[in-house]
């Protein structure tokens, strides 16, 4: 891969993220495989040295709060022609209809999204608990079994004594395991949310087209869709310079 | 090490790489690799994050024909590096109490 290509796919990758925020991106990593080929490697040597293209725009993700992401998505989900004024009537006609409508639907989603959350942490308490159980399990039969023993009900002691312990026993590596799903579960979510940011930033056309080009690479060169776009990435990287010394913090 | 420790202390070794001079991303890896391990990915968020909260500033000047962003401290960054050190003598402390504890076992 070549610095272009690996800005073409950076650039599909994080398409939502709003204009500053990925031409600084794009930036960055430009400069970076610049300044390794300086030091005497090839391009597609500073590329790959980079590392996968997946795990570069996931960090730069994670960073970003979603919220603006999705703040970003809705700004340009905007209309691009102006609406006729039969259609806002027609619109504003229709509220009693939408509104309920489309306020349900958004209260669904948020409700789906609490649950889920919940749910994850419920699952995770759940997990510690039954380890609880098990060794107060342990204890109660271990106890009681001696309780019957006092009063000589001997067979049933042994029974008592020899559950409590295999329930202590269990409990031990039962902790390890809780401990392992409860990290793996925290690695799930995170990589969830990084999943649901690059929904929204994914350029749907771009990562179709891709996906084309990809099949068709495996026999052929790049197809002319990456060149088309040269020119404007290099008026983008204009841009940058003059936008530069007067960013805005993020939220 | 624990992402959560490497995470903050990256920052700081960050910001110590320019507190001499200002620098540059490729060079900040340069400088730093030989004491922990940090990749281009790594560096391009914590410049991120340390240029958001102002312990840092950044400007962009010619080099062969094409811009490259240089990092220059700000007091606050300097401050960070100070705080960061006193924190240290208190983990120091620690680790004197917990290998101490070591060697009374033998």
């Amino acid at each position: 891969m070549n610095k272009e290509q690996l800005l073409n796919a950076l650039k599909e990758r994080l398409a939502g993220l709003p204009e500053e925020e990925l031409k600084r991106s794009l930036d960055f990593y430009s400069e970076m495989v610049d300044d390794r080929v300086e030091d005497g490697l090839s391009e597609d040597e500073a590329v790959a040295g980079l590392g996968e293209v997946k795990e570069i725009s996931d960090r730069i993700l994670e960073d970003i709060p979603l919220k603006k992401i999705v703040s970003e998505k809705v700004k340009k989900i905007k209309p691009e022609r102006k609406l006729k004024g039969w259609e806002i009537a027609l619109i504003a006609a229709g509220s009693p209809i939408w509104f309920p409508v489309g306020l349900a639907l958004g209260i669904t989603a948020a409700v789906l999204a609490l649950t889920f959350y919940f749910v994850f942490w419920i699952l995770i308490i759940c997990f510690y608990v039954i380890d609880l159980c098990l060794v107060l399990g342990g204890i109660c039969g271990v106890v009681m079994g001696i309780a019957a023993f006092a009063k000589g009900l001997g067979q049933y002691g042994f029974i008592l004594v020899g559950a409590g312990l295999f329930c202590a026993g269990v409990s031990i590596p039962f902790f390890f395991l809780c401990n392992i799903i409860a990290k793996g579960m925290l690695k799930l979510s995170k990589s969830i949310i990084t999943g649901i940011k690059s929904l929204f930033v994914r350029n749907k056309k771009d990562a179709e087209a891709d996906r084309r080009n990809e099949s068709k690479n495996e026999s052929g060169s790049k197809t002319a869709g990456d060149k088309e776009e040269e020119p404007a990435a290099k008026i983008e990287d204009k841009t940058v310079i003059t936008g530069d010394n007067k960013e805005q913090p993020v939220i | 090490m624990e992402i959560q420790l490497k995470r903050g202390l990256l920052d700081v070794c960050v910001l110590a790489a320019i507190k001499n001079e200002d620098s540059y991303g490729y060079q900040i890896i340069k400088d730093i690799s030989p004491y922990v391990e940090i990749s281009e990915s790594t560096l391009y968020p914590i410049l991120r994050r340390l240029e958001t909260s102002e312990l840092l500033t950044v400007r962009s000047a010619e080099h062969n024909g094409r811009l490259r962003k240089y990092y220059h401290i700000t007091q606050a960054g300097l401050d960070r590096i100070e705080a960061f050190k006193e924190e240290w003598k208190e983990i120091m402390m620690i680790y004197k109490f917990v290998t101490k504890e070591g060697k009374e076992d033998e």
